[in-house]
């Protein structure tokens, strides 16, 4: 990526449009979670920030508080916008999980990386398809990749050679009424996708 | 785009693509029922499309366990979202063979899937289509990967004679307990034991056969302790174990048994017959063992004191 990226920074307006649009998108979401598993899911308005390869960590820190976690990712691309969806999962939600999700079987690893694919598969495919439906794209996604599993959040994202300097991250924090189940969606979108975004989205500002 | 737009000629590439690319193409109805199978499914499965047209998935494949894939596919048919199997939950959904038949490792092909919508004109979603991609060279490669990897931490780990903890995870983990002694003040007691006159050993009967001794005198530690417990070969013909959980009366009881079962024993090696006895010292855990090496220092004043008094001994470190 070369220097010419950084023309790529969002302006106070964009960042506005951006966050409505993820609200949609995670209302849409949180209105399919609620009609497969009838649970209410709290929204808050999410985070939206052009970060560093090293904020990128601090973000990551910031999901949770010295717990474990759990954590599946999933690359996605459609007309010239491409990044990833990362979800992060605190592993004392997987109790709970399991219950919402009606899983009858041993809540072991195995079990786990159920619950872990089911959810994703709804939460980030519900997501960008919202996303996705308002900026007029149809998104291809890849298979999704298991980051890791009871591990410290440091080490879900390996530092050091990335490809990228700076990423528009779109943080979406999930909690579900009555039940401790915590997690975080975190949208990344790489450095040369945001002008086309912008574009999008000023498309849509007009 | 709608078909009606497309040329005829690119319609009849489109199928002839779908027909002959290297990626599994199932379209099921809302009964599961088999509407489209492309070229891979028929090669791999052996089975033509209209041998299995209009059956149900499950009742054609009994390796598909119906629960778990309609939790997967009923997101799509209701909420019009792709959902996604890796191999890692199942490592095959159909029991196809190894595409590499001669030089693959493994016998069946691992697959990864995605399940995807397709609207009706009407915008809902009555059909879904099963893709299947073969992904056996990543999975035999990531399962090769994590079994080198714990091969090597098994090597990093272990002394190569014993098959013990070497001195270094020992004492990685006797620290790890020390903290959690701290915390928990939960009785755990510390035994540190060596061959008597092991260097005679050596001398008479030579190198391999204190090798054989030290293999011999392991290998009933490992009989003896519980998984629980944390042994290592701390020197040469030293040897530490901590008793999780365990009381001075309890460790005794412990080391007493391991000290019988040694003096009782006749080691066998191709010219000598080798008799050889233990003598050993234990501590338990105290709140004045503020760091991991005064528990050890006591437990070996305790050790000193057995081979001072005639060896072939336990004695418990006596906390004043």
């Amino acid at each position: 990526m070369g220097a010419y990226a950084m023309t790529s920074m969002i302006n106070e307006e964009q960042r506005d449009c951006y966050q409505e649009i993820t609200n949609v998108a995670m209302g849409q979401a949180a209105d399919r979670l609620a009609r497969l598993l009838n649970v209410y899911v709290i929204l808050p308005i999410p985070k939206v920030n052009m970060i560093s390869a090293s904020e990128l960590h601090m973000a990551l820190a910031d999901t949770t508080v010295n717990e474990d976690v759990s954590a599946v990712c999933q690359g996605f691309i459609g007309s010239g916008i491409a990044g990833e969806a990362l979800l992060v999962f605190n592993d004392a939600s997987f109790s709970d999980l399991a219950q919402l999700m009606n899983y009858k079987g041993p809540l072991d690893r195995h079990g786990e990386l159920e619950l872990l694919m089911d959810v994703s598969s709804v939460l980030i495919g519900a997501c960008l398809h919202g996303i996705g439906e308002q900026l007029e794209i149809s998104f291809n996604q890849g298979h999704p990749v298991v980051l890791g599993q009871h591990c410290h959040v440091d080490d879900l994202v390996k530092s050091g050679n990335h490809q990228w300097s700076q990423t528009l991250a779109i943080e979406i924090h999930y909690e579900i009424e009555n039940v401790n189940i915590n997690c975080d969606l975190l949208l990344l979108f790489t450095e040369d996708s945001v002008a086309k975004i912008n574009q999008q989205v000023d498309y849509l500002l007009d | 785009m709608t078909n009606s737009s497309f040329e005829f000629a690119e319609m009849h590439w489109l199928m002839d693509v779908l027909q002959s690319i290297d990626v599994g193409l199932v379209i099921l109805d809302r009964d599961y029922k088999i509407q489209l199978w492309n070229g891979f499914m028929e090669n791999h499965s052996g089975l033509r499309p209209d041998e299995v047209h209009d059956k149900p998935l499950f009742e054609s494949f009994h390796d598909i366990p119906e629960t778990w894939f309609r939790q997967k596919a009923e997101p799509v048919f209701e909420l019009k979202t792709r959902t996604f199997t890796i191999w890692e939950q199942r490592p095959y959904l159909f029991k196809f063979k190894n595409y590499r038949p001669i030089t693959g490792r493994a016998s069946t092909m691992y697959q990864n899937s995605s399940i995807i919508p397709l609207e009706s004109i009407d915008g809902s979603v009555k059909h879904i289509c099963l893709i299947i991609y073969d992904v056996t060279d990543i999975a035999v490669n990531q399962e090769d990967l994590t079994k080198a990897n714990g091969h090597l931490a098994y090597l990093s780990q272990t002394d190569s004679l014993t098959e013990l903890f070497n001195r270094g995870f020992w004492e990685e983990e006797f620290q790890r307990e020390h903290k959690r002694c701290i915390r928990s003040q939960n009785p755990s007691c510390l035994v540190m034991f060596d061959i008597d006159h092991f260097k005679n050993v050596n001398d008479t009967y030579g190198h391999q056969a204190g090798d054989e001794v030290i293999r011999t005198l392991s290998s009933i530690v490992r009989q003896t302790a519980r998984e629980t417990d944390i042994c290592g070969r701390y020197g040469g013909e030293e040897f530490a174990i901590l008793l999780v959980d365990t009381d001075a009366a309890a460790a005794t009881h412990f080391t007493e048994r391991l000290r019988k079962k040694v003096a009782a024993l006749t080691v066998n090696t191709d010219e000598h017959e080798i008799n050889f006895t233990i003598s050993s010292g234990i501590a338990e855990f105290s709140p004045n063992f503020k760091k991991h090496t005064q528990w050890i220092e006591a437990t070996d004043k305790a050790l000193y004191h057995a081979k001072e008094n005639g060896r072939n001994k336990t004695t418990v470190f006596q906390n004043k």
